[in-house]
This record gives structure tokens, C-alpha cells and sequence, in this order.
């Protein structure tokens, strides 16, 4: 298969520049640190009265149903954390400790922001940076369309994201165990289906939170990777795509009463908002944003697509 | 006539609204090295940009090997090699590695053989295993030339080859080039704004200015078109050698300690020597000097502006 040469082609060139491991390095290194900071500095409280905070909890909720919520939304969250809480009292289920493994996996989660970032500056670079030196003139007087160079450059690009999240999965795992032991390992995840508390297995868990974050990086990466096509300028990718990544859902927040925002990509990203949240927009539910991402997607990868393959190649 | 390896046929680009090349044609035949020779800003690279299909044409063809560069594109890049401006390759790479992914492009594979063959034949032995960011610019030019060649092309193009090169270097480039044309049966297509250059290296020549082609001619032909030889000698006593050369009517006229004079072939050069010899006139230089390319170079260019 002729393809995965030119596959194994693109890899070769990310893998062997030492800024992709410098990357690495960097991410493993947040990993120790933040795994650090909680051992050592951050004071996570006492958790041997969790039982009077589950019940402090409960009373909280219960006043807080009597006065009346407006929102219906917000009536269900706290009948859903109820029924969770009474839960853990029955069957003697202790929450997760921020200082336990899976307490550090799931707040290692939230390391995908950076994973995103990484790949953010690997799908800028892939395209712009065989312009800036030059090479794309001798990678394409070869005999392979310019479409295949470019899928393969895609490719390469979301295998790299997802190396980024198994890396962020496999470390946060082995990090944590090497820090907290495996103590509360055996604790389940506890969940509101149905009209009832499920319990599930938190490894499961942890890998549908990353699950969910993942389309953010595809959808970013694939920004970033369009604008280093067009532009093919990686620091214009970088700095256009960060710049989104940041400001795009705050601004979405902030244009929320408008019917349209539903249309806006960082409206839809979040798919966790289905999940346990409200929804930006009311009425919006997770197949609409699940249509509207994938048109994002085409349309990017087409643009990226019609354009290089017009491209004269005059650098 | 054998069939040419790569046809262009009345071909035009404009970039934007501004034309750059105004319709060439021109077929490039086996075993030739043809010379693209023009000043800088004439349509050169454009030319061969369109050629290896980085550049779309528009109007006209272009056929390798009978096939279409854009409509058939993966055929007609198959016979083509070539080095475009300069040699860019990944600098972090090594020079074995960067070899091995331009081969991994092609879709017949590149026996192990072979690249060993290709990197011997540019003399890159010793270094390949090293990173590229440490290559002199002369070794990045012989390996831009071992990725060329690294699919056994049938059209080799090369554009500005001898581009920062030291004597020796473009020496080497220019024997090799010619051997493998020859030896090869190769066509290769080498573009240069350096008149003295092509002379040497090339078998035909084609001048383009302002995106035209305004010349194509034999190297010969191009060169000998003035016959008249200028010969310029010294010898001593200079007096004795003016005085023999004027009585048999060779008209010749003193310049400093030189002795300048025409003659209408080669032929004459022998003759004047021995005729100031067997007079006992010392002789310690003369040389001929022919009409270089250059001169009709810029003859040519200048009958156009």
C-alpha cells in the first residue's frame, strides 16, 4: 500500500523534529508537577466525614427545591444530586478523593486544554512549515496527487492528537498510582439514568470525560490545520486557532440569547453539556450539535483540500 | 528524429492580470542537456515550475513522455527529476533519511542497491549518516541531485545547479551532468543565468527574455557565428615580430607589449607561430580569442530590448 508510505513519511517528520518531544516532555512534566502540588502542597481536607458533608449536602438541596428553583433544569440537577448523595449514605460508597488515583485522573482530565494546544502547534506546522522551507517543492514533484499529501498530513495530524491523549490517559494513570496508590480504586462511579443511580466502572469514566474533551482537539486541530493550509503561515495557525480556543466559547456564553449562537462551532463542541449541564441554547440537543460539528469538519477539510490542491507553488 | 521526452506546446501563464510567459514551445530530446538560459526576472523558474507541474499553465500543453503534466499528472511527474532553486531538504533529518522519504514517494520500490549506488555516485558516502543541517551547501546541492536521480528519471531538471557552488564543485557537477545525459540517455534540462556556465555544459541552448524564447540553436552554431578569431602574443624582440607579421599582410597593430591581430580560422595560429619562430623571434604567449556565448548572449538581448 503505497499510502501508508507516504503516511509513515509524515510521521517520520513529526516524530523526528525535537520540538514534538520537547512537547512531550512538557506534558508529562504538568502531569508530575500537578501530581506534586497535590500530594504535597494542596490540603485536601478530611475525607473520614464525608458522610456529614453527603448529609449537610442533601439538607442544602432539599432547601434549595422548597424555595423553588425558576429554571426547570436546575430543579433536576438537584434532584439528580440528591438521589446520588442518598446513594453513597445506603451503600456506604465514600466519594472520590482529589488525592487518590482516580481523583488525579479526573482532574488530569483537564490537562486535554493543553494536549490541545500541542496539537494545535503540530497541525499548524504540518502544512505551513514545508512552505516556509521550502521542501514542498520536492515532496510534490513526486508521482502522488496533492490530495493524498494532504490526507496523509490530516491523518498524521489526528494520530498525533490521539497520541497526545493516550499519553495524557496512559501517564496520569501511572503518575497517579506512583503518587496515591491504589487505594479507592475499587470505588465506582455513580450516575443518574433513568430514575435511578447506576453504578459504573470509573476507568470508564475517566475515558468517556477524555472522550468528550477529544472533540475539541479534532475540531481545533482541523482549524488549525485549514488556516496552515491556506495561509501557510503556522504562526498565523497557532496564534488564530489559540486565540479561538479561548475566547470562542466565552463569547458564545456571552451571545447565548440569541437563537443563532446554535449555529456557532464553539457553541457544539462541548458535547458534556448534554451530558450534566444545561445547554448553551435552549432546545439544542446532542445529534443537532453532533450535524453541525461534522459540517464544520467537511467544510474545513474541503477548503483545505480545493485550496492546496490549486495552489501554484511559487515559494 | 527520436521522440522528444518532454513537449511544451505554446505555453502561457499570467499571474494575475500580468503575463510572465508569452507562449513557448520547445521539445527536449533524449541525450541532450539542454540549456534554459535567460537574466534573472526573464520567466526561467515560471518555465520550469509549470514544467514539474508546481505551477498550473494558462494556455497550452505540456507533455512528458507523452503525458499530460496536469491532466495526468502521477504518469507524467513518474519520468521527472529534478532540483528546484535550491536543494531544500529537512535539516533535521540525515542525509540517508531524507533520501529514503523521497523514495518511499515513489510508488515502485527503490531497492537498497540502488540508493547506495546514488549516494556513491555523488560522493556522499561518508556523510549520509549525518544530519543534513551540517552539510555545506555544495553537499545539500549533490544530495538535492541524488533525489533526483534516485527513481532513474528520464527528464532531469535542474534549476540554477552550480547556484553557490565553489569551482571545484561546479566542475564536478557539470561532468557529471554531461555523463549521465550521454551515458544515460538522459534528457536533462538545466536552467542558468550564467552565460560561461551552460557554454561549457550544455548541448543546446534556448534563450528566453521577457518570457519569450527568442534563440534555440546548437552550442556551435550559437558560438561560432562570428569566424573571425582575435589573436593577441607576445614576443620578443616585438619590433622584428610587428615588422615580419605587417610585411606578409597579416595587419597586425601594438598593443602595449602585445601584438594583436584577426584571423579569419583557426588554421592561421600555427602558421603565424612557426612563420615568427623560424625568424628567430622568441614567442612566449599567444592565444585566441573566441567569441564566448557571453558576447553573442548579449548581442541577442540587446537586438530584443
Amino acid at each position: 500500500m503505497h499510502f501508508l508510505k507516504i503516511l509513515q513519511n509524515e510521521h517520520i517528520k513529526i516524530y523526528k523534529k525535537t520540538g514534538t518531544w520537547i512537547i512531550i516532555g512538557i506534558l508529562v512534566t504538568l502531569l508530575l508537577g500537578f501530581a506534586m502540588l497535590q500530594k504535597y502542597v494542596l490540603d485536601n481536607g478530611d475525607q473520614s466525614n464525608w458522610r456529614n458533608q453527603a448529609e449537610a449536602r442533601i439538607a442544602q438541596m432539599e432547601e434549595g427545591m422548597e424555595r423553588g428553583p425558576d429554571i426547570e433544569a436546575g430543579r433536576e440537577a438537584m434532584g439528580k444530586e440528591i438521589a446520588i448523595q442518598q446513594y453513597r449514605l445506603d451503600n456506604d460508597l465514600p466519594p472520590v478523593a482529589a488525592d487518590s488515583l482516580w481523583g488525579f485522573m479526573i482532574d488530569a482530565t483537564n490537562f486535554t486544554a493543553i494536549a490541545t494546544l500541542f496539537t494545535i502547534v503540530i497541525a499548524a506546522g504540518i502544512v505551513a512549515s514545508e512552505f516556509s522551507t521550502g521542501t514542498i517543492k520536492l515532496l510534490l514533484i513526486r508521482p502522488v496527487r496533492r490530495g493524498k499529501i494532504l490526507l496523509a498530513k490530516f491523518i498524521t495530524t489526528m494520530m498525533f492528537a490521539l497520541f497526545m491523549l493516550i499519553l495524557l490517559f496512559g501517564f496520569s494513570y501511572i503518575i497517579g498510582l506512583a503518587f496515591f496508590g491504589s487505594t479507592g480504586s475499587q470505588l465506582p462511579y455513580l450516575t443518574y439514568t433513568g430514575g435511578e443511580v447506576v453504578e459504573k466502572h470509573m476507568a470508564g469514566h475517566i475515558i468517556s470525560l477524555i472522550g468528550f474533551r477529544s472533540i475539541e482537539i479534532i475540531m481545533m486541530a482541523t482549524v488549525a490545520f485549514m488556516i496552515s493550509t491556506i495561509f501557510r503561515s503556522s504562526s498565523l495557525a497557532i496564534g488564530f486557532s489559540i486565540f479561538l480556543m479561548f475566547t470562542g466559547p466565552q463569547i458564545v456564553q456571552l451571545l447565548s440569547q440569541y437563537d443563532w449562537v446554535k449555529f456557532v462551532l464553539f457553541a457544539n463542541t462541548n458535547l458534556m453539556q448534554y451530558v450534566d449541564g444545561t445547554p448553551v441554547v435552549e432546545g439544542m440537543t446532542m445529534s443537532f450539535s453532533i450535524v453541525v460539528l461534522l459540517i464544520y469538519f467537511f467544510v474545513f477539510l474541503v477548503s483545505s483540500w480545493v485550496i492546496f490542491k490549486q495552489r501554484d507553488v511559487a515559494v | 528524429m527520436t521522440q522528444p521526452i518532454a513537449q511544451i506546446i505554446n505555453v502561457k501563464k499570467s499571474i494575475g492580470n500580468t503575463p510572465i510567459i508569452h507562449g513557448i514551445t520547445l521539445d527536449i530530446y533524449p541525450g541532450e542537456v539542454f540549456g534554459f538560459l535567460g537574466p534573472n526576472g526573464a520567466g526561467k523558474t515560471t518555465m520550469i515550475r509549470m514544467l514539474v507541474g508546481l505551477m498550473k499553465m494558462s494556455e497550452g500543453e505540456i507533455y512528458i513522455q507523452g503525458h499530460h503534466i496536469q491532466r495526468d499528472f502521477e504518469k507524467a511527474i513518474a519520468h521527472v527529476g529534478g532540483i528546484i532553486e535550491n536543494p531544500e531538504m529537512y535539516s533535521y533529518l540525515t542525509g540517508l533519511e531524507n533520501l529514503k522519504h523521497y523514495a518511499r514517494l515513489t510508488p515502485k520500490d527503490i531497492p537498497k542497491k540502488r540508493l547506495e549506488e546514488i549516494i556513491k555516485l555523488v560522493g556522499l558516502e561518508k556523510r549520509i549518516h549525518e544530519k543534513v543541517k551540517g552539510y555545506s551547501l555544495g553537499m545539500r546541492q549533490r544530495l538535492g541531485i541524488a533525489q533526483a536521480l534516485l527513481h532513474s528519471p528520464s527528464l532531469l531538471i535542474l534549476d540554477e545547479p552550480t547556484n553557490g557552488l565553489d569551482p571545484a564543485g561546479i566542475r564536478e557537477i557539470r561532468q557529471y551532468i554531461r555523463r549521465i545525459a550521454h551515458e544515460e540517455n538522459l534528457a536533462v534540462f538545466v536552467s542558468s543565468h550564467l552565460l560561461s556556465e551552460m557554454q561549457l555544459m550544455c548541448d543546446r541552448i534556448g534563450i528566453i527574455q521577457h518570457g519569450r524564447l527568442i534563440r534555440v540553436e546548437k552550442i556551435q552554431d550559437l558560438v561560432s557565428k562570428d569566424i573571425d578569431l582575435t589573436v593577441e602574443l607576445k614576443a620578443s624582440p616585438i619590433e622584428k615580430a610587428f615588422q615580419l607579421l605587417n610585411d606578409r599582410s597579416w595587419h597586425p597593430k601594438k598593443k602595449g607589449s602585445w601584438i594583436e591581430l584577426t584571423v579569419s580560422e583557426e588554421e592561421k595560429i600555427p602558421e603565424l607561430a612557426e612563420l615568427l619562430i623560424s625568424n628567430q623571434v622568441k614567442l612566449y604567449q599567444i592565444y585566441s580569442n573566441v567569441q564566448t556565448l557571453e558576447d553573442t548572449f548579449l548581442e541577442l538581448t540587446r537586438e530584443e530590448s
